[in-house]
């Protein structure tokens, strides 16, 4: 992280470290290849909060170091940041850049009235350091699956921390940025690859999210609606000891005990069916945690060593001229081509079952010998 | 006696009748046990004299094949023998399958389990293409899960060897649902990718939960697969429109398959979309699947012994299982499946279309065959 010094400097617009820096983003800035952080799109300003929206730093002490003017002068003072990160106020900014690209009034880089960005953490080092590391991040998107083994992946998490520290602290940015540019040329399909794969994850999340919400709504549901019928049942209940109390002629007591009796019976028969729905969540979970029992292993293509013994036979590249096959290697309609036999899979079926079994012992002999010959049978089988 | 009804009979006395657990049209199951050890197994008793013909074709193709097929995502055929006039298949017993395990809703499947499953069937499916068995007629409930998780290919009756260069195959064959288009439009000379469509089908319906591409006749299966995956072009398949049975069903625009697989991962996406390749010839094959980065991305695929298993057993008693006898039932994987989780699969036309196409089968089977 950058020294608290050092942006201290950038404030009081110290330019003597950045001076030659700036002679060269001069140049830079004519050749397209190189141009780095002239738009937000690069380096993206501010930080998001959950909201979406961009949380502005502000303060009482905020001063433009352009014309000086501060926020008891100007109380709807706005500072912005350039891609060079310095800060400057709007009406600044407009003054200088509205008729187009002009020479920053700090650092002398070239600058575009779009590129400014809102400001959101007090530290400029801290707001460039989040920029870099988000542009980053977006690149250098490998995972631990990449790589053979965790060695390499280490390698390459040290790399990615070495590049971000040269692009924060502007050590060797032109290399550091051919290095970057090598990066994606090279990885460009892994790349793409890892980012639909971030976004599917993100869309599981999504997904698993909503069937969890949806499945505790309808516990809700099923609740309220049981509520609602015990409500009911008691109403019920209520108005059948009443009856009763007015048509039969038995002892009133046993009456109402015997209505009650019923009730409780019913409305056991009821919470004992009550639905018992194991949302999916849980299951997953347990299933999860079972796991720990017999360990996955990863996958083995096949399990036998059949196809170890390529090299026994050539398959010719442009086919052969067997009196057998011309009618499929003619297929004047194209029916054969359309259906899919292959002409080929015939001949290395040919060519297997001759060379099958070359270089094995014989049947008879020691016993595992016999066993590695069964084993090779399947071998033999082919007509 | 002669020696050959000796050996016979010794072989017989081996294997012990429980109970039967299922009938389909031309055989009857039995749960069993051999005598020395007691291991659990199925006998299936096969009718003879039954057909004009001899013996049914599918038995032939069963015994051929799975005596020649050991694997470990294969059933296994233990022995043969005969008893009166009827023919016995003694096959490992397997007590539920993939269908069965769709069907219940009970169960969540996690990515990694489906991702077991598949490496299974392509083993096994490997296993027989190696072998130059084209299989034909693969589908969930021909899929057999074993007590230990271990998911075994079952129902040989409808499998060929690949047939030799400009040899005709019937295209009757793979139950709707998992046909492929070459076979929907009539193609005659066809190879081991017609399986791998069928391991597509499966592919998706494990992720889906139920049948991806279910089509109500021949037309509308066809019509059913365009609107899944967009009406193919001479381009995406050459030669598609000289295939005997060809006829344009209009123009379907393809759908990313991601709109319909909306939490499946890019790597499962792309296997998917290799197996439901239209040009045959590129759809992708067995041993290449097997090698695809899906099965060795993250998460490893789930040990057999702790994919989800179906909670009812065939426990029930035996009166129940017969009342529901699948009396349609078009080869001898070795099940008992109960009304409820039976779906409705072999329109009676096409029952009749395949049982000719055996027949014609039949009498045109290569003469090279071992």
């Amino acid at each position: 992280m950058t020294s608290r010094n050092n942006v201290g400097g950038w404030l009081r617009g110290k330019t003597i470290k950045k001076a030659g820096a700036a002679s060269s983003s001069n140049t830079r800035s004519s050749t397209p290849q190189q141009v780095q952080s002239t738009s937000t799109t690069v380096f993206g300003g501010g930080v998001k909060d959950p909201s979406g929206r961009v949380s502005e730093f502000f303060s009482m002490d905020d001063q433009c170091p352009v014309c000086k003017s501060d926020r008891y002068l100007n109380p709807k003072l706005r500072l912005l940041v350039s891609s060079c990160y310095h800060k400057m106020c709007e009406s600044c900014i407009d003054r200088l850049f509205t008729l187009g690209p002009a020479p920053c009034p700090i650092c002398n880089k070239i600058l575009r009235k779009l590129a400014f960005t809102p400001q959101t953490f007090e530290d400029l080092g801290v707001e460039k350091e989040v920029a870099v590391r988000r542009r980053i991040a977006k690149e250098f998107n490998k995972r631990r699956e990449d790589f053979p083994d965790l060695r390499f992946y280490n390698d390459y998490l040290e790399e990615v921390e070495d590049i971000t520290f040269n692009l924060i602290n502007d050590i060797d940015i032109t290399e550091t940025e051919a290095r970057v540019a090598r990066y994606r040329l090279e990885n460009s399909a892994l790349i793409e690859l890892n980012l639909q794969r971030e976004e599917a994850y993100v869309q599981q999340l999504r997904d698993q999210e909503e069937t969890e919400r949806r499945e505790r709504e309808a516990r809700a549901q099923e609740l309220r609606r049981e509520e609602e019928e015990e409500r009911e049942e008691r109403e019920k209940g209520k108005r059948e000891i009443i009856d009763k109390l007015e048509t039969s002629n038995k002892d009133a007591a046993k009456v109402v005990a015997k209505t009650r009796a019923n009730a409780l019976k019913r409305s056991q028969a009821r919470s004992s069916s009550a639905s018992q729905l194991m949302s999916s969540s849980r299951l997953l979970r347990s299933r999860a945690a079972q796991s720990t029992n017999v360990p996955d292993v990863p996958h083995v293509p096949l399990q036998d060593n059949y196809y170890a013994y390529e090299g026994k036979f050539v398959l010719r590249p442009e086919g052969y001229l067997d009196f057998l096959s011309e009618a499929v290697r003619k297929d004047r309609e194209g029916i054969m081509r359309g259906g899919g036999y292959k002409v080929e899979e015939a001949w290395e079926r040919a060519l297997r079952s001759a060379v099958a079994a070359l270089d094995l012992p014989p049947l008879s002999g020691l016993p595992n010998q016999t066993s590695q010959s069964e084993q090779e049978g399947d071998a033999v089988m082919v007509s | 006696m002669d020696a050959v009804e000796k050996a016979n009979e010794a072989r017989q006395k081996n294997w012990i009748k429980d109970r039967k657990v299922g009938e389909g049209a031309y055989a009857v199951v039995y749960q069993g046990r051999e005598a020395t050890t007691g291991r659990k197994v199925a006998v299936k008793k096969i009718r003879v004299g039954q057909f004009k013909d001899g013996l049914d074709m599918s038995a032939i193709r069963e015994v051929k094949y799975l005596r020649e097929l050991k694997h470990q995502n294969v059933i296994e055929l233990l022995d043969v023998f005969s008893s009166k006039t009827n023919l016995n298949l003694v096959l490992e017993f397997l007590d539920s399958d993939l269908e069965m395990i769709i069907k219940d809703r009970s169960l969540v499947f996690l990515p990694a389990d489906i991702k077991s499953w598949m490496a299974m069937t392509f083993r096994g499916l490997e296993f027989c293409h190696r072998n130059w068995i084209l299989h034909r007629d693969l589908k969930p409930n021909n899929l057999l899960i074993a007590s230990d998780g271990q998911l075994k290919i079952a129902d040989f009756g409808l499998a060929r060897d690949f047939a030799d260069p400009g040899y005709k195959m019937t295209c009757q064959v793979i139950t709707r649902w998992y046909r492929p288009p070459e076979l929907l439009y009539g193609g005659r000379y066809y190879g081991t990718a017609v399986d791998i469509w069928s391991v597509g089908c499966i592919f998706a319906e494990l992720m889906l939960r139920i049948p991806y591409l279910p089509g109500e006749s021949d037309m509308d299966q066809i019509k059913t697969i365009f609107r899944a995956l967009g009406t193919p072009t001479e381009e995406d398949w050459p030669g598609h429109t000289k295939l005997p049975d060809y006829v344009p069903v209009g123009q379907f625009p393809r759908t990313p398959l991601r709109d319909l697989f909306t939490a499946a991962s890019a790597d499962t996406l792309n296997l998917l979309n290799k197996c439901l390749i239209y040009e045959p010839r590129k759809r992708i094959s067995a041993l290449d699947a097997l090698h695809h980065p899906y099965f060795f991305a993250l998460p490893y695929p789930t040990h057999p012994s702790k994919l989800p298993k179906c909670s009812t057993v065939l426990n029930r008693p035996l009166d129940e299982v017969d009342a529901n006898v699948e009396m349609n039932a078009t080869g001898p994987g070795v099940k008992a499946t109960s009304k409820g989780l039976k779906r409705k699969l072999a329109s009676p036309t096409e029952l009749k279309a395949r049982s000719i196409a055996r027949r014609l089968d039949f009498s045109k089977a290569p003469p090279s065959s071992p």
